[in-house]
């Protein structure tokens, strides 16, 4: 017998027996499909213990590295513990250190949270009570920054903005969750180039990314587009300007929209224009919906892999 | 004599050929529009369960499954000139792998042989 606990429950499984089997004998509605580990319907993730490799065949690099893997060819030896892919695990107490504006509408907000562990790029669930939560990307480093970093846009009518710039102070707590998503170095080659292009607050992601990917000496060309409706939103730019001079390998290429600029600054027909030779590249997009949607589809069409293609969509909160 | 699937050469052929055929689908203006607004990464795991299915690999689908996954495309307008033209896609990207037409014509029928399930019939 070996134990898997899903959601603070035991379950046995049997020799021989496979995870999904022993969840749906034990009366949990775990969602499957094909049962031959293709179609992916079933994907749980183990946040303690490490399922066996056969058990993460067909997933990307960024998966196996989260510790997801597929229930339904999944036979453990040593016990493991497993969430669904959306539930986020435990929440942790996060101080406010400070909150600094980084444009117009953008802030910088660093919190301390003790024991948080995250890769640069991912993103979290911050909450500012029960019914105030959403998701932001974090720029910070956890070698490097002894703070979480996430940049937010100010939205007039927004209700975590409005508390953000009205109520919030340093020293007071919140609670953050996570961290999930894909947008991390992990897994990419040190030689393979990079193609970043992040919009608007999109950058925290792709900032962290790209420092991580600096940190751990990657050595291919790394060529970074961050889109702003003005030349005003293009935050960090003086940073990442003289990250290129000084870096051989790093191209920073702003976008503004701008009747004179070329496309009209429109960061996607830029990027696409210039971009003709994807079929290697590690590619991360952070933006809007149809941002990423429209990138992510191009860029396959002309030969990127989706297995090397990690996107962080931004939704609008309710 | 070995199997279908070990001759393609197993799970390695379908990966070799689930972007390809993915990428022709996605450019193919008769279905296209059947994959608008899809989650590109869920749709690839499909497209690998499918591929593995009709190249005779390991697959527990039921027609049901079929039915299921299917209905609200029937729903749509799906109909026998889109499954033609997505086995047609499938032997074109099985051709680009040098595939040879025996092993081209079998998969095809085996693609052929859920039809009916695929449009609800």
């Amino acid at each position: 017998m070996t134990l898997v606990t899903h959601e603070g429950r035991a379950v046995d499984v049997a020799p021989g027996e496979t995870v999904l089997e022993a969840l749906l004998r034990a009366g949990v509605n775990a969602p499957h499909s094909c049962r031959a580990g293709n179609c992916q319907s079933c994907m749980h993730r183990a946040i303690d213990g490490a399922p066996p490799p056969q058990s993460q065949s067909g997933l990307t690099d960024a998966q196996k590295a989260m510790g997801y893997f597929l229930p339904c060819i999944c036979r453990p030896t040593t016990p493991l513990t497993i969430l669904r892919p959306d539930d986020l695990g435990a929440r942790f107490e996060a101080v406010v250190r400070a909150i600094d504006p980084l444009n117009e509408d953008i802030v910088r907000l660093r919190v301390e949270a003790d024991g948080f562990a995250y890769r640069p790029g991912q993103f979290i669930e911050l909450s500012a009570g029960e019914d105030l939560k959403r998701h932001y990307s974090l720029a910070s480093h956890p070698e490097e920054d002894p703070f979480l970093e996430m940049h937010i846009r100010l939205h007039q009518d927004g209700r975590m903005s409005r508390h953000l710039a009205e109520k919030l102070r340093a020293g007071d707590t919140l609670h953050v969750a996570g961290p999930s998503g894909s947008c991390f170095y992990e897994g990419v080659h040190e030689d393979q180039p990079m193609l970043l292009i992040g919009a608007g607050t999109g950058l925290a992601p792709i900032y962290g990314v790209l420092r991580d990917a600096l940190r751990k000496g990657h050595r291919g060309q790394i060529r970074l587009y961050h889109g702003a409706r003005s030349s005003k939103g293009l935050y960090l730019s003086e940073e990442l300007q003289a990250l290129s001079n000084v870096r051989d390998n790093v191209d920073y290429r702003p976008c503004a929209f701008d009747p004179s600029a070329p496309h009209g600054g429109d960061v996607a027909a830029t990027a696409l224009e210039a971009e003709q030779s994807v079929s290697d590249a590690a590619i991360f997009l952070c933006g809007g919906e149809n941002l990423v949607k429209r990138l992510k589809r191009e860029l396959f069409m002309r030969g990127a892999s989706l297995k090397n293609i990690r996107s962080d969509a931004f939704t609008p909160a309710r | 004599m070995s199997s279908l699937y070990e001759r393609l050469g197993g799970e390695a052929a379908v990966n070799a050929a689930v972007e390809l055929f993915y990428r022709k689908v996605l450019a193919d203006g008769r279905i296209a529009h059947f994959f608008d607004g899809v989650d590109m990464e869920s749709q690839i795991a499909k497209q690998k369960s499918f591929l593995t299915m009709a190249f005779g690999g390991p697959n527990n689908y039921t027609g049901a499954d079929m039915r299921n996954a299917h209905k609200r495309l029937v729903d749509k307008g799906l109909n026998d000139s889109h499954v033609d033209a997505v086995i047609e896609n499938l032997n074109y990207t099985l051709r680009d792998l040098g595939v040879p037409e025996t092993e081209v014509k079998e998969v095809a029928n085996l693609a052929n042989s859920v039809r009916d399930d695929v449009l609800n019939r």
